[in-house]
């Protein structure tokens, strides 16, 4: 995003809809009229998620969206929503995942699905970061979502690289999506939490399963034995979608 | 995507967050899906949600119903928000009943939604739970900020503006239901729930002190 320095009073109420928490933004005085003071953003903090701009907040109409080329545009295909990613024809930051798993199969018995979304919550995450997380989760031989944008930028499927033309790009979340047998779970346990101290962004975890035969939640026990959280609340697919997937 | 996961918040606060929403599977049942669609919205907003949005279009408070309807494509992603759960359940039910083909979510308190579930003869088939934060912590707002922010999964609604609104509330200048809908806005595909928002900001308003 930047600013037209020509059209901004400096009144700063854009930065209240900075998903960045305003801290990308700074004020400059005109050096040709002191008079006038107006906002610049950083750009290399920026993740061009359009928020301030699709808000309306700026009178001036100040705030515009520059055309964005490779790899900067990948801030945007990861930070605003309403753009629709090639690969997964969805719009979003993310895949179908568990929503559509009546139909899709995608998470078997046997197996967990895990997402990481680095950045999540309202931090955001540089792809460094990103790399960091898949890799170490690589080494445990979980298996990459295919369809998933993240996954696509990888340049090793295997080792969890990702390439690294877009690795100083900084986005607003990222989800590593995976999938990994049950047994391993205590062990990713340990690996995510390792791997978060040297980290210098948050990530949100989540965990997805078919539910079992008997109608419980096959994961519960291990996160609840352990004092781990897990969160109350979430979300359940009520299997209304057809064709049912096969394992039905 | 997770759009709906990871919102922060203890049982009480969480008791009156509720989301339906359906969407086609890429490759197995997308064609004719945006008719399928229309159908659910319809079905949605029998049941009165306070607020409701497609990801493609935008959501109530920025859209109209009509451009809503107008805009479903097969690739949508269709979401009504609920305060209550027997309102779920009687929804669950007709969806049921309507057999549309297309899969249902339905996010809320995993004990609720599975009463929601027997209620209305259905199982269960996959289930999704958050499990929590992790890294630098220290860089997140506090957490009844957070219960605000996290409403929207992607989010679209800022720290920043939740601080806003608290200044605005103090000043006089908007009261609680009016602050509530401006943090629903910017989240885009209507799963930001405005009467929990308000809820939140009865109770963290009068915690913030700012001086003149």
């Amino acid at each position: 995003m930047k600013i037209d320095t020509g059209k901004c009073v400096g009144c700063g109420k854009c930065a209240s809809y900075c998903t960045m928490r305003g801290s990308i933004m700074s004020f400059e005085r005109n050096p040709r009229n002191p008079a006038k003071v107006y906002a610049v953003i950083d750009e290399q903090e920026c993740v061009e998620c359009c928020v301030c701009l699709r808000s309306g907040v700026c009178r001036q109409e100040a705030l515009y969206q520059p055309d964005l080329s490779w790899p900067r545009i990948v801030r945007k295909n990861f930070s605003d929503p309403l753009k629709i990613h090639p690969e997964t024809r969805i719009p979003g930051r993310g895949t179908e995942e568990m929503k559509t798993n009546e139909v899709t199969g995608r998470y078997r018995s046997g197996f967990y699905g895990m997402a990481l979304e680095m950045g999540r919550p309202g931090v955001g995450a540089w792809f460094r970061d990103v790399e960091k997380v898949a890799m170490a989760i690589a080494s445990l031989g979980v298996t990459f979502e295919e369809n998933n944008p993240v996954t696509k930028l990888m340049t090793d499927k295997r080792t969890g690289r990702i390439n690294p033309e877009v690795l100083k790009e900084k986005v607003l979340s990222a989800i590593i999506e995976f999938l990994i047998p049950q047994e391993k779970i205590p062990l990713l346990m340990e690996t995510v939490e390792k791997i978060a101290r040297e980290i210098d962004t948050v990530f949100s975890g989540d965990i997805i399963s078919r539910m079992a035969k008997d109608g419980s939640i096959p994961y519960l026990k291990f996160f609840q034995e352990r004092g781990r959280f897990i969160s109350l609340n979430g979300k359940s697919n009520v299997g209304l979608g057809r064709p049912r997937h096969l394992e039905d | 995507m997770t759009h709906t996961l990871h919102r922060r918040g203890d049982r009480e606060n969480l008791s009156c967050d509720y989301i339906v929403f359906t969407m086609s599977a890429k490759g197995f049942n997308e064609e004719g899906a945006e008719v399928k669609m229309g159908e659910f919205l319809k079905i949605m907003l029998k049941y009165h949600p306070v607020n409701f949005g497609d990801m493609i279009t935008g959501n109530r408070f920025v859209k109209s119903e009509e451009e809503i309807r107008q805009n479903i494509h097969s690739t949508s992603i269709m979401h009504a928000v609920f305060t209550d759960k027997s309102t779920v359940s009687k929804i669950l039910r007709e969806l049921k009943e309507k057999d549309l083909g297309l899969s249902v979510v339905v996010t809320g308190i995993h004990d609720n939604t599975e009463e929601c579930c027997r209620e209305a003869g259905l199982r269960k088939h996959t289930t999704e739970h958050s499990l929590g934060i992790f890294g630098s912590l220290k860089r997140l707002p506090e957490e009844a900020i957070l219960q605000l922010s996290t409403m929207c999964g992607h989010a679209m609604v800022p720290a920043n503006l939740v601080l806003r609104m608290v200044g605005e509330i103090k000043r006089g200048q908007k009261n609680f239901k009016e602050a509530a809908l401006e943090l629903t806005k910017p989240c885009h595909c209507g799963i930001y729930n405005p009467v929990r928002a308000e809820k939140l900001l009865r109770k963290l308003v009068p915690l913030l002190t700012y001086d003149s």
